[in-house]
């Protein structure tokens, strides 16, 4: 007789007599374990059930009609006032709803009262054995797979064109065989098609579409092939130009306004109630994002609490104090809407050379620590055994924030293979050009040209620690932050109703929001582009084990 | 009322699988929270409850799909699915748009449905139902993100289809080999399957050539009550009450529904008599309330002249072609790859 413990009841299912006690279950074990229970036919249609748990969802579906028709009155209140979280997990989402009305009735056709027994039973009203059934279960078991990896597919291209005139899609063709040429290491006939790339520029409309992305990809090749791939003068700009750029950026088009708008959001739910509060703050720039959740916490019910923020940025050559400057006029702000407030700057040049004693935090304080398109940077591993992102995320973890929030470009820009990584690269920085072209505003629209543009450079014609835009999709940072120990916390239908309408009050038509397992997504007409999560630490001890 | 709730709730537990009841019915309740009784509709929320996905131009199951801005001014999106070919199994990203190949490959327009409120070509449940009609029919399949309703009343959604139609007829690179000309198909479910008519009406006098027009479950209705909706009214997930809000806020303000959009063969209607139209495969589920209409869109047609095939799935809910698990499903796909395969 062998004894397992808890962690490895739920995962192992191949008997080999190990007891192993391992101190937290492995996630990936447990997820694959899960995941072959879903039904895999509604994970095709976005839902995600257990099949174990269909007749309970269906029972609670039909209370919840129940419910709804017994009482119009808290009907429309559902509808106009409840926030719906994450609707791919269905079970929930209409526990949710269910538990919004006052009084859940029983329906009575649930139970049946067994004449043999005189107990109640649960009614097993749907059909069990349609004549053909097995025969198409076992028709689409080989599909559940691929239905099942529709849920969240590893491998995705996502590409929204325009009608591309035919010099527009040769320009295309031949990027892809120059990308090709350098992933092979044939750099002689990389440079031939660099100079016909060159010539063809020449030919076609370079002020929108693909002609205007190509330049910048035909910039960032040649500098890979001829100038090696250490980063060159790219990464060389002044801290204070990339300040500049990033302004520029942030006024031209509505993605980091979401981020912003997004983050503070949800770190104020996560505040709500707490009188000592203190944001972490992993990039300040210009503080763009602060003030507004200063005013939102000045206005709050109750009173705002003691807010301290600590901003992290690189430090000023030529013996400015720009972190100091940014945080006196936060101060200057919070001050005069009766917030008592405290400022620390942290200069560092990279994050992972912050240690956390330097963030002051108190045990006392409710903690938000804050990344706006920072983890990515620190995905390059090194020679060490610790990446940097592991070691981060393990320190932010031992603060116990409250939240975390994590907002990060979907695109999948750090795969190993070059191609690949140019591939998605062409295609996402295409998209992020075209939305650019809703804003007519100059110089913005040029500076955050030049912005982008910097971003390209570095994940085309960069490598090793060099290269610090190594971007990845949510669901690669959903499998990093749940096997670091956080949980996420899903942003609702409020945060994505604002997100919408203040879209439409700064931008034209065609970005959209999206809503994207609990997190939230902003793109170009189809394509997300920029990706906004939060999360919690899971608290350490054997209770929580999930079951 | 509870008590009827209840026989009803029981009866349509009868007959579908539990998944697809599951489905349906989260679908009824969602849409019950988003129909507000003054006509107005809670997109927001409408949006961020619809279960989306991304295309990808990586193939899954020897599919891959890809979107296309069709119209600037109207933000036309339209999701393209293509087949990969035994010779190209993994398309180049920069080749997308490349030529079809095959002597003949059949291009199909799909209008998704959703009352003309509901849904987009990018929900889960179309992209889904799409793949699966490209590797039917082998046809390149292009989905059109129609605008929708209340927003945008009558006729957008048949403008937006016509604007499709058009583009895709004057794609060099979807023509087929044998005669250089787009072989083309409109197909679509519910409000798509009504804008499907609706854009083989238009295409008439055009000199654009439909080879026919597959409607499922198309969404047709009338001032009249019929018997099959007074019969069928609440019993399987649909209502006439929500048949009603829909026309109202599609149709334009203050047309009743014999209006020719919801009742082509109706007192506002027009004769096809001597009209060159498509020839249609129109599916009726048994157990939908408005298959009156939907028989009477038949009766129209064959009394026309015109070539029509029905089937009339007798035990057939409304969406039972979302989920490939009853018979229905693989009885209507087998004809409809039947239907789009007689011209090769």
């Amino acid at each position: 007789m062998v004894l397992y413990d808890s962690a490895t009841l739920g995962g192992s299912c191949s008997g080999s007599s190990s007891s192993s006690s391992s101190s937290k279950p492995p996630p990936l074990q447990q997820r694959q374990q899960t995941q072959q229970d879903i039904d895999g036919l509604l994970a095709g249609a976005g839902y995600r059930v257990r099949s174990s748990e269909l007749r309970k969802v269906a029972q609670r579906l039909e209370r919840l009609e129940t419910a709804m028709v017994n009482s119009p009155a808290d009907l429309s209140q559902l509808a106009s006032d409840t926030i719906h979280y994450n609707p791919s997990d269905l079970a929930s989402w209409v526990d949710s709803l269910l538990s919004e009305f006052t009084q859940p009735p029983t329906c009575p056709s649930e139970f049946i009262m067994d004449p043999e027994t005189n107990q109640t039973v649960v009614s097993d009203a749907w059909t069990t054995a349609e004549p053909h059934m097995p025969q198409v279960h076992q028709n689409i078991s080989y599909q559940q797979q691929s239905l099942n990896n529709q849920l969240t597919v590893d491998n995705q291209l996502t590409v929204v064109t325009a009608m591309e005139e035919d010099s527009g899609i040769r320009l295309v063709h031949m990027l892809m065989t120059c990308a090709e040429c350098v992933q092979r290491g044939d750099f002689s006939l990389a440079t031939s098609c660099l100079e016909d790339m060159q010539g063809l520029l020449t030919r076609v409309n370079t002020v929108c579409g693909i002609g205007k992305v190509a330049g910048h990809f035909i910039d960032a090749l040649s500098r890979r092939i001829f100038q090696g791939i250490g980063g060159g003068s790219i990464n060389g700009g002044s801290a204070y130009e990339n300040e500049i750029l990033y302004h520029h950026f942030y006024e031209a088009c509505p993605y980091l306004k979401f981020a912003h708008f997004t983050a503070n959001q949800a770190i104020l739910e996560a505040f709500d109630g707490h009188d000592c509060v203190h944001v972490v703050d992993f990039n300040l720039m210009h503080g763009l994002q602060w003030p507004a959740l200063i005013q939102a916490l000045a206005l709050r019910p109750g009173g705002p609490p003691l807010l301290r923020l600590t901003g992290i940025g690189p430090p000023s050559p030529d013996g400015r104090d720009s972190l100091r400057e940014i945080g006196l006029r936060l101060a200057e702000l919070a001050r005069s809407v009766n917030v008592r407030f405290a400022f620390r700057g942290v200069a560092a040049s990279r994050l992972e050379d912050v240690k956390p004693w330097m963030l002051q935090v108190n045990p006392k304080e409710s903690v938000a620590v804050n990344s706006i398109m920072q983890l990515h940077r620190l995905l390059g591993s090194d020679l060490n055994r610790n990446s940097p992102i592991e070691t981060v995320l393990s320190w932010i973890r031992s603060l116990n924030p409250k939240i975390m929030t994590v907002v990060e470009q979907e695109a999948n820009h750090n795969q190993p293979g070059f191609l690949d990584r140019f591939t998605e690269a062409l295609h996402y920085y295409s998209t992020m050009f075209d939305s650019l072209e809703a804003c007519t505003v100059q110089p913005n629209k040029a500076l955050a040209e030049i912005y982008i543009q910097r971003e390209i450079a570095n994940v085309v014609s960069c490598e090793g620690s060099a290269r610090v835009e190594r971007h990845e999709p949510l669901s690669k940072w959903r499998t990093r932050l749940s096997g670091a120990g956080f949980r996420p916390l899903h942003l609702g239908s409020n945060a994505y109703k604002q997100a919408s309408m203040l879209l439409t009050l700064f931008s034209a038509e065609g970005y959209s929001v999206e809503e994207n397992d609990g997190c939230l997504t902003l793109g170009w007409h189809s394509r997300p582009l920029i990706a906004a999560s939060a999360w919690q630490a899971v608290s350490d001890g054997p209770a929580d084990f999930p079951a | 009322m509870a008590r009827s709730n209840e026989v009803n709730l029981n009866e349509c537990k009868m007959v579908v699988p539990l998944n697809t009841w599951v489905l349906i019915s989260n679908f009824k309740l969602a849409y019950n929270l988003l129909r507000r009784p003054d006509g107005t509709f809670n997109r927001h929320l409408a949006e961020f409850l619809d279960r989306k996905v991304p295309a990808n131009a990586n193939p899954v199951d020897g599919v891959f799909s890809f979107d296309v801005l069709i119209d600037r001014g109207t933000s036309l999106l339209s999701r393209i699915y293509r087949p990969t070919t035994a010779e190209e199994p993994q398309p180049n990203i920069a080749e997308l748009e490349k030529p079809v190949t095959a002597a003949v490959v059949p291009v199909i327009i799909f209008f998704h449905g959703g009352s003309f409120a509901h849904s987009s070509a990018n929900s889960a449940i179309y992209d889904t139902l799409c793949r699966r009609l490209v590797r039917l029919c082998k046809a390149v399949v292009v989905s059109v993100n129609y605008r929708r309703a209340p927003e945008n009343r009558y006729p957008c959604a048949y403008d937006d289809g016509w604007t499709a139609l058009k583009w895709v007829n004057s794609r060099p690179w979807l023509q087929s080999q044998k005669d250089s000309k787009v072989h083309i198909y409109l197909a679509g479910d519910s409000s798509g399957g009504n804008i499907a008519h609706h854009v083989a009406l238009r295409a008439i006098e055009s000199g654009i050539d439909i080879l026919g027009s597959i409607l499922l479950n198309p969404m047709f209705g009338g001032q009249e009550r019929t018997e099959s909706e007074k019969r069928l009214d609440g019993k399987y997930f649909v209502t006439l009450r929500d048949r009603d809000w829909y026309w109202r806020a599609y149709l334009p303000e203050g047309e009743d529904r014999d209006h020719p959009a919801c009742n082509p063969f109706g007192p506002n209607g027009r004769s096809l008599e001597g009209i060159k139209f498509p020839k249609s495969l129109v599916v009726v589920a048994g157990l939908d309330l408005i298959q009156d209409w939907q028989l009477a869109y038949v009766e129209g047609l064959k009394k026309a002249g015109q070539e029509v095939k029905l089937l009339y799935m007798e035990q057939a809910t409304i969406g039972f072609y979302l989920l490939p698990n009853n018979h229905h499903f693989h009885t209507v796909m087998d004809e409809i790859s039947k239907f789009v395969s007689s011209d090769c």
